[in-house]
């Protein structure tokens, strides 16, 4: 109602908010964003001095990025790949099958919640040790797939719960089989929310670093684990800052298609919110 | 937690066993790479090598508690910990307080703001924290340019992660707090301010009482981040004394000593416990709901 006043207070809160989150959360990126386009900036400008791509050019020939990228995706797709193929089954026996210990199996997933991660991580690098999977692509592999379990499960889950029960019977009843069912009715209603954690999970495996440093380094070398040795040891500041922009696509790209599902309730509440 | 319909409602026809078959390979991961790891981790400090073979031994962990310097990176940890959770609280409270209760077009920008760093990976947002407070970073450029002298850089200072893991944790502890804010019934604020309510009593008697249980499930939920965190003390922290997540992967990679490298984590399974089950429980109670 207010909305259809003409005159309406101005929110100065809101605007100091505002003005100080821009500062806190958008000037640091912004920062690192002029350094990616700069040819030259020397203390004490403010501004660069030459503005360019000089460095694109230099940051994209170096043989160290392109294979971390290889490593990254491949690591991303196998992941994601393997957490689709062995929760989605599970997801839909949850929602739709009956069977003994169900619940103290869904609510399973939840350990890994209760404890610190990385001394997690620490306690599964001792069984992996014994193992001989330290410093190899599969550890890592498994260490980044159990990260995945609890979303790729419980978001199907819900999504396979709200699909319409009536108009599965319905095409029973008119004689479609069990699997085209699921693929004519089923799958079309749940699929978008699946489609997004298949999503989430992708992104959450490549930036996943912890793991990776702890298992796979220095044999398994991701982009996040790069870009660590880039700010410990690299003295041209524009490697870091280019290698920061290619680095934000895939998060860019997860910012535009799940902003609406973070936004809404339901996602909070799965954090226990 | 033993009726069906806890995780929602099925019409089964009948009980169909071959379900487990479907849910065994997750559930198996479950077991074998965070419930046996545990166990292991405990077994294997606590039933230790002796000169004659295997006994139970409380060693590691006498160690660890009178090390003096595992002992200052634990309190270093529990400072980070703790200071974190209280800006953490300073910072988001307010936040979600004002996106509560307005619906301007500034509200929908600064929702969206404070929920943008969960976009930004943490590498990024350590090399954006060097570019912007490191030494000759940008501010130290802008006060340079009007004068002022450089600022004490907060890198590789015991702030340095404190400031990073806040910006960090900011999307997430705002929108549990706003979610819970959702139990705040417009009517119920109404009918205080109707009887004279000021903003502090108002806060204090009508919002906090029902805000209580997700400032801890808020919590609970950064405190377990924080604790065993990694990557933004490893680059931001100074080296010594370090937090319990760089110190337990030097201890493992580095020193080659998995042993104490897990004492370490059990450790802080032992610090974080409580936290950890309250977490679980409440988003075990939420999914059930």
């Amino acid at each position: 109602m207010a909305a259809t006043l003409a005159y309406r207070k101005i929110d100065w809160t809101g605007i100091a908010f505002a003005a100080v989150l821009t500062l806190v959360i958008v000037f640091p990126l912004l920062v690192v964003g002029t350094w990616a386009f700069t040819n030259v900036w020397r203390y004490p400008s403010v501004i660069p001095q030459e503005f360019g791509l000089r460095f694109w050019n230099q940051t994209l020939a170096r043989a160290d990025v392109w294979s971390s990228i290889s490593m990254s995706l491949t690591l991303a797709f196998t992941v994601t790949a393997l957490s689709a193929a062995i929760c989605l089954p599970a997801a839909y026996a949850f929602a739709r099958l009956d069977f003994p210990g169900r619940n103290i199996l869904f609510f399973s997933f939840l350990a890994g919640h209760a404890f610190p991660k990385f001394g997690l991580l620490v306690a599964i690098a001792g069984i992996f040790l014994q193992l001989n999977l330290i410093g190899t692509f599969w550890g890592v592999v498994l260490i980044q797939l159990v990260g995945t379990l609890l979303f790729m499960i419980w978001i199907p889950v819900a999504a396979f719960q709200s699909v319409d029960r009536r108009m599965e019977e319905a095409a029973r009843d008119v004689g479609a089989s069990p699997f085209r069912v699921f693929w004519s009715i089923t799958l079309p209603q749940a699929g978008p929310t699946i489609a997004a954690a298949i999503l989430l999970s992708f992104v959450g495996t490549f930036y996943e670093t912890e793991g990776a440093w702890l298992i796979g380094a220095p044999q398994v070398r991701t982009l996040p684990v790069l870009m660590i040795s880039f700010i410990n040891n690299q003295p041209v500041i524009q490697y870091g800052a280019v290698l920061s922009v290619l680095l934000w696509v895939p998060s860019f790209i997860a910012l535009l298609f799940a902003r609406r599902v973070v936004n809404s309730g339901s996602f909070a509440r799965g954090f226990g919110g | 937690m033993t009726a069906p319909d806890q995780i929602g409602s099925v019409t089964p026809i009948r009980r169909r066993p071959y379900g487990l078959l479907l849910v065994a390979t997750p559930v198996l991961l479950v077991l074998w790479l965070i419930i046996w790891p545990i166990i292991s981790a405990i077994i294997t400090t606590l039933w230790v090598k002796t000169p004659e073979g295997n006994a139970f031994s409380v060693e590691t962990y006498r160690f660890f508690f009178s090390d003096g310097y595992s002992l200052s990176n634990l309190s270093m940890t529990l400072w980070t910990t703790g200071t974190c959770a209280i800006l953490l609280l300073l910072v988001c409270l307010p936040i979600a307080l004002y996106l509560r209760f307005s619906d301007t077009k500034v509200a929908a920008y600064v929702q969206g703001l404070a929920i943008f760093p969960m976009f930004v990976p943490s590498i990024i947002l350590s090399f954006a924290f060097i570019r912007v407070l490191g030494p000759n970073g940008t501010v130290d450029l802008l006060f340079n340019a009007v004068g002022l002298p450089k600022i004490r850089t907060p890198y590789l200072t015991p702030w340095g992660p404190v400031i990073g893991l806040v910006w960090d944790n900011i999307p997430l502890t705002v929108l549990i707090l706003l979610s819970g804010l959702g139990n705040v019934s417009n009517q119920a604020v109404e009918a205080a301010r109707d009887v004279g309510a000021g903003r502090i009593a108002l806060l204090w008697h009508i919002i906090l009482p029902r805000l209580s249980n997700s400032i801890l499930v808020a919590i609970s939920f950064a405190v377990l981040g924080i604790f065993s965190a990694f990557t933004l003390p490893y680059i931001l922290g100074p080296a010594a004394p370090e937090m319990m997540g760089p110190f337990m992967q030097r201890t493992f990679r580095d020193l080659y000593d998995p042993q104490t490298a897990i004492t370490q984590a059990v450790v802080t399974f032992g610090f974080c416990i409580v936290f950890g089950l309250f977490y679980v429980r409440s988003v075990a109670k939420n999914r059930a709901a």
